[in-house]
C-alpha cells in the first residue's frame, strides 16, 4: 500500500510497547485471532497489514456515476474501489471481492464522500478532494484539485464530518467541526455563504427538494433547516427538548438526518423519530435502543444502521418490519446504489467498523462481504 | 477362431469378422504388455478401441434395428439364385416359399421404418409448435412480472401515504376536538359578556350614588356657609349697635 511504511509508525500505541515489554507480544498486536501470522516466518509487511485490516474503520461511501463501481473511505485516509459488477456475476471469484485500486487520498479519516456525475469528493481531514471517475481506476491517481474552507481561525483545522450535493445550485455544502455550513460553488470552487447557528459541531447534513432547503444536525442535539436563497435559518427543532424522544442518558446529539421533503428522521443520542416538518411535531418513534448512526428512506421503508450489527428495517407506523445481521459489529454507513445505468448492480452496501463492506442484493439477507 | 467358414458371409461381415480378431490381438497383446510392465497399455487399447468403436457405430447407424436388414436382402438374392439353379420340384417349391417368406418379412420390416419416419416427422411438428407456444408464454410471464413489479411500487406508495396519513392522525388525535373548543369558547365568551354587563351596572350605581352624595355634602356645606355667614353678619350688627350707642354720649 503507498505510504504505509510513514503511516504505520502512528499506530503503535504505548501500551503496545508495555506489554510487548513484558512479553506477551501476541496479546499486545491482538493476533491470537490470525493464527497464521503466529506460524511462519512473516514479513513484517503481512503483520503490519494484517493490523492495519483488524483495527480499519470505513466512514463512508460512495457509488459512481455508472453504478458499477463502490468507493469506500476508510480512517487511515485511504479510498479503495470495488467493482460491484464484476462482484455481483456470476463467475465472480473471491478477487472480485478485493478493491481493484486503493490509493491514499488523504491524511487523516476520509468522513465522507459523495459522487457528481463525473468527479468524487471526499472530505476529512479540513480538506475537500476531488478525483475524476474516469481516471480513478488507474494506478497513481492524482487529485483533481483541493479546497479548503475559509476557517475562522488558521491554527486549528477542524475536520469536515458531512458533505452534501445541492445540483439545482451545482454547489456543495460542507459541514464539520467549526459548526458552519460552508456553501462551495462546483464550478468556481469560490466559497460562497457560510450559515453559522450551531453552537457545537455538525455531524450529518440533508436535503430537502421541494424548497430547496438544508438540514443539519450536530452536537448540539438541534436540527436546523436552512433556507439556502436567503442564506437564513428557518426552523429550528430542539429534540432533546421533546420528552418523548429525548435519551438524556445517550446525550443530545443528533448522529443521522435523512429527508423526505414533509417528513424527517433524526435519530443518535436521542431515540430514532419520525418528525413531521410542517408542524415540527415527533409523529413515531422507533423503539430502538442503540444509537443510530445512518438512516434513509426506502420506498415505504426507512432503513436504519448504528450501534448493532443489523441493519434494520422500519415501516413509517414504527414496526420494525426486519433486522438484517451484517458482518461488522457496528454499522456507519448505508449506501443504496440507485444509479439508472447499472440496474442489475441494485444493491445495499453498509460498512462500519470493521474492513468489510457488506452487500445486501435482496433486502432480506446478506449476499456477501466486499473486503479492503 | 479360423474355423469359420468364409462361404456365407459377405465383404461387411467379414471386416467385422476381421476386426474382432484384431481387437483380439490387441487385446492379447495389451495384457502381454501389462504383465511385462510396459505402461500404459490401457493408452494404447483405449486408442484401437475407439477406432474400432467408430467402425461398428457407422455400420449401426446404416443398419437401423442392427437385426440384418441388410444380411436378408442379401440372403434372399442367393437363396433366389440358389432357387434358380435348383433341381428337383419340392425343393424349389420349399425354396419358393421360404423366398416368398423371406420377401414378405423384408417388405414388412420396410413399411415399419416408413411409418416410423412419418411418426418423427409428425414429432417434430408437434415439437416446433409446443416451443413457440413456451416461447410466448415466457414473453407473457416477463411482461406479467413487469406489470407486478409496477404494481408493488404503487402499492408501497400508498403504503407510505397511509402511514403518514396514520402518523399524523395519531398527533392529532392527541390534541382536543375543535367543536368542543369552540363550544367551551362560545360559553367563556358569554361569560365575559354576562360579567361585563354585571360590571357596568354596578360601575352605574356607584356613580349614581357618588353624585347623590356629591350633592349632599355640597349642600351640607353651602348651609354650613350660610350658617356661618349669618353668624358673622349678627355679629357685625351686635358691634355696630353697641359702637352707635357709646356714640350720642358725650
Amino acid at each position: 500500500m503507498p505510504g504505509s511504511e510513514g503511516a504505520g509508525e502512528e499506530l503503535f500505541p504505548e501500551s503496545c510497547f508495555a506489554l510487548a515489554l513484558r512479553g506477551s507480544w501476541t496479546l499486545a498486536w491482538g493476533l491470537e485471532s490470525h493464527p497464521e501470522i503466529l506460524r511462519g516466518p512473516n514479513t513484517k509487511m503481512e503483520v503490519f497489514q494484517t493490523l492495519q485490516r483488524l483495527h480499519m474503520t470505513i466512514f463512508s461511501q460512495s457509488v459512481s456515476p455508472c453504478g458499477k463501481f463502490l468507493a469506500a473511505g476508510n480512517n487511515y485516509g485511504q479510498i479503495a474501489v470495488f467493482s460491484l459488477s464484476a462482484a455481483l456475476s456470476s463467475e465472480a471469484k473471491e478477487e472480485s471481492k478485493k478493491p481493484v485500486v486503493t490509493f491514499q487520498a488523504h491524511d487523516g479519516p476520509v468522513y465522507s464522500m459523495v459522487s457528481t456525475d463525473r468527479h468524487l469528493l471526499s472530505a476529512g481531514d479540513g480538506e475537500v478532494k476531488a478525483w475524476l471517475w474516469a481516471e480513478i481506476l488507474k494506478k497513481g491517481c492524482k487529485e483533481l484539485w483541493r479546497r479548503q474552507p475559509p476557517y475562522r481561525t488558521s491554527l486549528e483545522v477542524p475536520e469536515i464530518n458531512a458533505l452534501l450535493l445541492v445540483p439545482k445550485e451545482n454547489s456543495l455544502i460542507l459541514a464539520g467541526g467549526d459548526c458552519q455550513l460552508h456553501a462551495m460553488d462546483l464550478e468556481t470552487g469560490a466559497f460562497t455563504r457560510a450559515l453559522r447557528g450551531h453552537t457545537d459541531y455538525i455531524h450529518c447534513l440533508a436535503l430537502r427538494e421541494r424548497s430547496p432547503e438544508v438540514l443539519s444536525g450536530g452536537e448540539d442535539g438541534a436540527v436546523r433547516l436552512w433556507d439556502l436563497r436567503t442564506a437564513k435559518e428557518v426552523q429550528t427543532i430542539e429534540v432533546y427538548k421533546h420528552e418523548e424522544c429525548s435519551r438524556p442518558h445517550n446525550g443530545r446529539w443528533i448522529g443521522c438526518l435523512a429527508t423526505d421533503s414533509d417528513w424527517m428522521v433524526c435519530g443518535g443520542g436521542p431515540a430514532l423519530t419520525l418528525w413531521h416538518l410542517r408542524s415540527s411535531t415527533p409523529t413515531t418513534i422507533f423503539p430502538m435502543r442503540a444509537p443510530q448512526k445512518h438512516v434513509t428512506f426506502y420506498q415505504d421503508l426507512i432503513l436504519s444502521a448504528g450501534q448493532g450489527r443489523c441493519v434494520n428495517q422500519w415501516q413509517l407506523s414504527g414496526e420494525l418490519k426486519a433486522q438484517v445481521p451484517g458482518s461488522s459489529p457496528g454499522l456507519l454507513s448505508l449506501s443504496l446504489n440507485q444509479q439508472p445505468a447499472a440496474p442489475e448492480c441494485k444493491v445495499l452496501t453498509a460498512a462500519g467498523n470493521s474492513c468489510r463492506v457488506d452487500v445486501f442484493t435482496n433486502l432480506g439477507y446478506r449476499a456477501f462481504s466486499l473486503s479492503f | 477362431m479360423g474355423a469359420v467358414t468364409d462361404e456365407y458371409l459377405d465383404h461387411r461381415e467379414k471386416e467385422e469378422l476381421h476386426l474382432l480378431q484384431a481387437h483380439c490381438v490387441v487385446l492379447v497383446t495389451a495384457v502381454n504388455y501389462t504383465e511385462e510392465g510396459l505402461a500404459p497399455a490401457w493408452g494404447r487399447e483405449a486408442i484401437v478401441y475407439n477406432k474400432i468403436n467408430e467402425v461398428i457405430r457407422k455400420r449401426l447407424l446404416i443398419d437401423g434395428d442392427g437385426a440384418g436388414d441388410d444380411r436378408r436382402i442379401n440372403l434372399l438374392v442367393k437363396s433366389f439364385i440358389k432357387w434358380c439353379n435348383s433341381g428337383s420340384q419340392e425343393e424349389g417349391y420349399s425354396q419358393y416359399q421360404r423366398m416368398l417368406s423371406t420377401l414378405s418379412q423384408c417388405e414388412f420390416s420396410m413399411g415399419k421404418t416408413l411409418l416410423v419416419y412419418d411418426m418423427n416427422l409428425r414429432e417434430m411438428e408437434n415439437y416446433e409448435k409446443i416451443y413457440k407456444e413456451i416461447e410466448c408464454s415466457i414473453a407473457g410471464a416477463h411482461e406479467k412480472i413487469a406489470e407486478c413489479k409496477k404494481q408493488i411500487l404503487q402499492a408501497k406508495r400508498i403504503r407510505k401515504n397511509r402511514q403518514e396519513y396514520d402518523a399524523l392522525a395519531k398527533v392529532i388525535q392527541h390534541h382536543p376536538d375543535r367543536h368542543e373548543t369552540l363550544k367551551e369558547l362560545e360559553a367563556l365568551g358569554k361569560e365575559l359578556e354576562h360579567l361585563s354587563h354585571i360590571k357596568e351596572s354596578v360601575e352605574d350605581k356607584l356613580e349614581l350614588r357618588r353624585k347623590q352624595f356629591h350633592v349632599l355634602l355640597s349642600t351640607i356645606h353651602e348651609l354650613q356657609q350660610t350658617l356661618e355667614n349669618d353668624e358673622k353678619l349678627s355679629e357685625v350688627e351686635e358691634a355696630q349697635e353697641t359702637s352707635m350707642e357709646a356714640d350720642p354720649k358725650p
